[in-house]
């Protein structure tokens, strides 16, 4: 049994619908194509289409859209303060391991 | 809330003004020289065009906010053993077993924990022995303890040593080792004898006696200073707020920490954690908040440490480093845990996660794997740098988000995702329900915002 629902290509990407689509992996596979304007999801389940899963559906495909523009827009910020994180460990720099620095007697 | 609109700065500082006044500053139109525009200008929530001087002062208010940051991990716990007398129903990792060799760390396990814990550049080293019940492996803690002191002449880190422990087995020998080393200890106080006996059952019930016994005996031969107390809240402490609040009273404790339970290992095993919701709980911190606030009206000092936490957050500019409420979140370079066997998680609730047989919070082995493998291991920066709360929907533009964290492992137990839909969420939820409160009495109650200041600079 198949439950067709469509996207918006303008305002979604094809990477947001299949991390969205992996999450329901337990629940139905997907199939996933464009169609003109818009992105195609044909939601296949063993047995009966569960309405339930396709709006969950629906309401993950959003969160995932809004996670990939607001990483996006703040990777720079992001960056800086996990950098500044690890700045003290001298892990990412010379790749010495401290802990080797440190044998114990 | 009451027609006022908060307004928070990226390191925040807070504003309410009302929704006339807003309207006009998001139309760019209240007047520079109005009151309003300058209490927000002294807190720099906006500038006038051409400004410097607030982006500069801004600038350096994120970094005293953020500097707790590049001090890396601070907090290494050793699971000295999973071996336990009690058996409590909400436990995670305890186990009932007479086998010491299966469940205890050996000194060859602890030393390379040690070595772990001195190559972070931390200058303030703290060791926390957990358990299970840490006591039931004594020598263990006494070799690290000699160790670690041992090893610090050179290191000259500021070292502080914790036993989180029930006390129930605390004796002569133990007030000794920590006399001598000057360790701190940490209990369970789940409030009156028969809530604590019945969240915690050992052999003879009389887990809330031999606590209490504890508390007062380490107070009295230690200092009043070396325990501390926390307590778990199940369904039944839901309406005994005051009652919980009073036995710490009674024990000479002035500070308590109203904890919601965990959605983790056996709490979410037997079903507990869903057995109160997350209004129960906050009606439960309401009633306990308001409480603690009387008592100090009274000139009964008490401190209620999860709002002292978020206080500092809210009316400092610095940040307390609680692993719950930070972002990056605090796995991995704010704790780390030494199981047992060796194997190296990101939190302890990481651990506790793993022993329902999800490792995904399982950073690697002390015997197999370097220091740099385990902290640089996308095991934990996967984690540290999905999660992030400015880049995630919904607390990217929370008025809150400078009070909250990001606390992916909380995240992937209850929506199996790092990042969690928020409003999905019973984290979002519980937190902004304290913030809001905390913000409500601080605005509204002239002696709650003088108590608050107080506990936000301690």
């Amino acid at each position: 049994m198949s439950v067709e629902v469509r996207f918006d290509a303008n305002s979604h990407t094809a990477d947001a619908i299949q991390r969205a689509a992996y999450r329901f992996a337990d629940r139905f596979s997907i199939e996933l194509t464009q169609d003109g304007l818009d992105y195609r999801c044909l939601l296949h389940f063993a047995t009966e289409p569960d309405a339930a899963a396709v709006d969950d559906f629906r309401t993950e495909v959003l969160d995932q859209v809004l996670r990939e523009r607001i990483r996006a827009e703040t990777e720079g910020a992001r960056n800086l303060v996990l950098s500044l994180a690890f700045s003290n460990t001298h892990l990412v720099d010379d790749g010495d391991d401290p802990a080797d620095q440190h044998t114990p007697r | 809330m009451n027609g006022q609109v908060l307004l928070t700065s990226m390191v925040g500082e807070h504003v309410f003004i009302n929704a006339e006044e807003f309207a006009l500053l998001a139309d760019k139109t209240l007047p520079t020289d109005s009151p309003t525009f300058r209490r927000l200008q002294g807190k720099q929530i906006v500038a006038a065009t051409g400004e410097q001087l607030p982006l500069e002062l801004l600038a350096m208010k994120t970094r005293t906010r953020l500097r707790r940051l590049a001090e890396f991990t601070g907090l290494h716990m050793f699971v000295a053993t999973l071996r336990c007398e009690h058996s409590c129903p909400y436990c995670q990792v305890s186990r009932q077993s007479s086998d010491k060799r299966r469940f205890d760390m050996s000194e060859e396990t602890a030393l390379k924990a040690l070595q772990m814990t001195f190559a972070s550049p931390s200058r303030n080293i703290k060791i926390e022995f957990q358990g299970g019940e840490p006591l039931l492996n004594l020598p263990l803690l006494e070799f690290v303890v000699t160790e670690a002191v041992e090893r610090n002449e050179l290191e000259r880190r500021n070292l502080s040593f914790v036993i989180a422990t029930n006390l129930a087995l605390l004796d002569d020998e133990v007030i000794e080792f920590c006399r001598a080393n000057h360790v701190y200890l940490s209990t369970s106080l789940d409030g009156p004898a028969d809530l604590h006996n019945k969240n915690r059952p050992r052999p003879g019930d009389d887990s809330w006696e031999r606590a209490v016994a504890g508390i007062r005996r380490i107070r009295e031969e230690l200092g009043t200073d070396r325990v501390s107390a926390l307590m778990t809240t199940t369904e039944g402490s839901l309406d005994r707020s005051r009652e919980i609040i009073d036995c710490y009273l009674e024990q000479g404790l002035q500070e308590i920490f109203l904890r919601p339970l965990s959605p983790y290992g056996f709490a979410v095993k037997t079903k507990s954690h869903a057995a109160y919701d997350v209004d129960g709980w906050l009606a439960f911190y309401e009633e306990g908040l308001d409480y603690v606030v009387e008592l100090n009206k009274r000139g009964v000092g008490m401190v209620e440490r999860y709002a002292a936490i978020i206080l500092k957050k809210m009316l400092t500019n610095d940040d307390p480093g609680y692993v719950d409420l930070t972002s990056p979140a605090g796995i991995g370079i704010g704790a780390l845990v030494y199981n047992y066997d060796g194997d190296v998680y990101a939190s302890d609730e990481g651990r506790m996660l793993a022993e329902m047989n999800d490792k995904t919070f399982r950073l690697g082995n002390l015997h197999s794997d370097a220091y740099a493998d385990i902290l640089l291991s996308d095991k934990l920066l996967t984690p540290l740098e999905s999660s992030y709360a400015g880049s995630a929907p919904m607390c990217t533009d929370c008025a809150f988000e400078s009070y909250c964290g990001a606390d992916p492992v909380f995240h992937h137990a209850t929506q199996n995702d790092f990042v969690g839909h928020k409003a999905f969420s019973v984290f979002c939820r519980r937190n902004m329900g304290v913030f809001k409160l905390l913000l409500k009495r601080y605005e509204s109650d002239p002696y709650a915002r003088q108590l608050f200041r107080l506990w936000a600079n301690r």
